[in-house]
């Protein structure tokens, strides 16, 4: 079990994570870019010093403030891919599969040939497409017996139809052994493809960690409900609101956020519906823009406009 | 603004030597680049080139300057490639201030280099009190003419082993590590490999640079005699004719390394 409750400072804010895994259990971590996602998990992966607090992986201790007694890198059964998968250029394939030390080259050759690199095994990694390389590098990470795979948006320069084959892939892989998964992506949908339990990010804080509906359907804030889908906002006095794709959400979590005092209205794109909610709007009114991704055409956007006093300067056309 | 890809302006075209015109260049570079080399060959008859070699020691000093290259050639690679893959992972404080100590010797000219050497080692200083406690003396010494050769090549090593080195995707040794490998083992199957093709050249030119070294050795090793200083007696003693063959055996044993680094090193990067 990974038990991390620690600190890095950074720069301008401190990356502070309270966190527990069970064996062979998958997590998301969503943020956007530069929350402290890829801090979180360096420090888990021992390349980050912690400033306070411990990480446990089963009964090792991996890393304790001011990093005397951490385990060193390649000691620590924590595994990490990145979204440059890394690859020794001067090695075959399958010399880069069979890197890790103690692995067994009839078992590393059986997992490449379950991920379809049969035909590559000989080749050099110049050669590879990118969903390939990642392959490659997704298997070897996984010969050296990790007890924690750290994902740190590996699949995130591939289309998104690859990601998400990749990602099964990897889900695939862990389903049947004990090794847990902490994945860090700023898609909402990849998260919730991942993992069950999915925490939210922002500026090193973890605002909420949850199960993927619940996060969606119940957000605790403005700012996770932005993260998890939410579009369009709107503010009358110090009232706040938000709209569910079935009725319309009144809440106090908002207010926990110092930049979103008043009372906001917030609309999840995903199945609303538009007529029906703007009457119970009542005198609510504001500027909203829908992307309906899915149902019903991809790509297509339809957008409606009601006036309303914007409550971010500058942003009220769209949040993302 | 939409662009439609017909409209979309054509990328532009850079300029590119035609063939002709590039083997005409290359034909410049060569010739006025080996002229020397090409007037050696055109002056010297091969009853000259044996007739020299078979003189009484004559190949005493080839085996001074091997010898002694070779010495300085360990100590340099001891020295200075752990110096060289700290500078280039920046893991040495106040790198500059290090750089500047290894450029110094390049950027002073060698028989400068030779009269501070006598200065720092020769046997009235304290160094040079110390070293004949080790019944070493750094005048007109083997000894004497290694640290010469030390002098006049290791910045050459240095800076090219750092470049060599920082060419190396320090992402990689992260895998490596990761991966369970500790420092050595990353160093040895990680970093070394790929660093070896840049590690070869510079290698192969520090090699040349030490076989060659004369300005600091005309200093403090005048003896024993290495193959630079038997060119320059002889060149003096009997005249330019009698001097040449031993030019030419200088440049017979100090270039085949170097150009055999040259094409393993291209044929190692292309395939990296």
């Amino acid at each position: 079990m990974l038990v991390a409750d620690f600190e890095v400072r950074r720069r301008q804010f401190a990356v502070n994570v309270a966190i527990q895994l069970e064996p062979g259990e998958r997590l998301a971590v969503l943020g956007r870019s530069g929350a402290g996602k890829t801090t979180f998990l360096e420090a888990v992966a021992g390349l980050v010093e912690l400033d306070r607090g411990e990480i446990r992986l089963g009964s090792r201790l991996l890393s304790s403030a001011g990093g005397a007694h951490d385990l060193p890198v390649g000691r620590r059964g924590v595994g990490l891919l990145r979204q440059n998968p890394g690859l020794f250029p001067h090695l075959t394939v399958q010399e880069n599969i069979c890197y890790p030390g103690h692995s067994r080259p009839d078992v590393a050759v059986a997992m490449a040939n379950r991920m379809g690199l049969a035909a590559l095994l000989g080749a050099r990694p110049q050669g590879l497409s990118g969903g390939e390389a990642q392959r490659v590098a997704l298997c070897r990470s996984l010969q050296s017996g990790v007890g924690l795979l750290c994902l740190d948006e590996p699949f995130s320069s591939l289309d998104r139809e690859l990601g998400r084959e990749l990602l099964e892939l990897v889900r695939a892989e862990l389903e049947a052994g004990p090794t847990a998964a902490l994945l860090v992506s700023h898609r909402l949908e990849e998260a919730q493809a991942f993992a069950g339990r999915v925490a939210i990010l922002d500026r090193g804080a973890l605002l909420q960690v949850g199960d993927a509906r619940e996060l969606v359907l119940r957000p605790l804030s403005a700012t996770v409900a932005a993260l998890v889908g939410y579009r369009g906002w709107l503010r009358r006095g110090d009232q706040l609101m938000a709209i569910h794709p079935d009725r319309v959400w009144a809440s106090g979590g908002a207010e926990q956020d110092g930049a979103l005092s008043g009372r906001v209205v917030g609309m999840r794109p995903d199945g609303v519906r538009i007529d029906a909610e703007l009457e119970a709007l009542g005198e609510w009114t504001g500027r909203f823009h829908c992307h309906l991704d899915d149902p019903p055409q991809m790509g297509q956007e339809i957008r409606f406009r009601v006036d309303a006093p914007p409550i971010f300067e500058g942003q009220e056309a769209r949040l993302d | 603004m939409i662009v439609s890809p017909a409209s979309a302006a054509p990328p532009p075209r850079r300029y590119r030597a035609t063939t002709s015109i590039s083997l005409l260049g290359a034909l410049v570079v060569w010739v006025a680049l080996l002229g020397p080399l090409i007037a050696l060959l055109v002056h010297l008859t091969p009853g000259a080139v044996v007739s020299a070699l078979r003189q009484p020691g004559a190949w005493q000093p080839l085996e001074v300057s091997v010898l002694a290259s070779l010495v300085a050639l360990g100590v340099i690679l001891l020295i200075g490639t752990p110096l060289a893959y700290l500078l280039a992972r920046d893991r040495l404080p106040h790198p500059r201030v290090w750089e500047v100590g290894v450029i110094l010797p390049l950027l002073t000219p060698p028989l400068v280099l030779g009269l501070l050497l006598v200065f720092m080692v020769g046997q009235a200083t304290p160094i040079g009190a110390a070293l004949s406690h080790l019944n070493l003396t750094a005048s007109d010494t083997f000894f004497a003419l290694v640290i010469a050769e030390i002098y006049e090549a290791v910045p050459y090593y240095v800076l090219g082993a750092e470049a060599a080195f920082a060419a190396v995707d320090p992402q990689l040794e992260q895998a490596a590590a990761l991966l369970g490998d500790g420092h050595w083992r990353t160093w040895r199957r990680i970093t070394l490999p790929l660093a070896a093709p840049g590690l070869a050249m510079t290698l192969a030119v520090t090699w040349a640079r030490a076989m060659g070294a004369f300005g600091a050795v005309l200093i403090i090793a005048y003896h024993p005699f290495g193959l630079p200083m038997q060119i320059w007696t002889t060149l003096q003693e009997s005249g330019l004719s009698a001097a040449l063959p031993f030019a030419l055996v200088l440049l017979v044993v100090a270039l085949p390394l170097p150009i055999g680094a040259y094409v393993w090193s291209a044929r190692a990067r292309r395939r990296l």
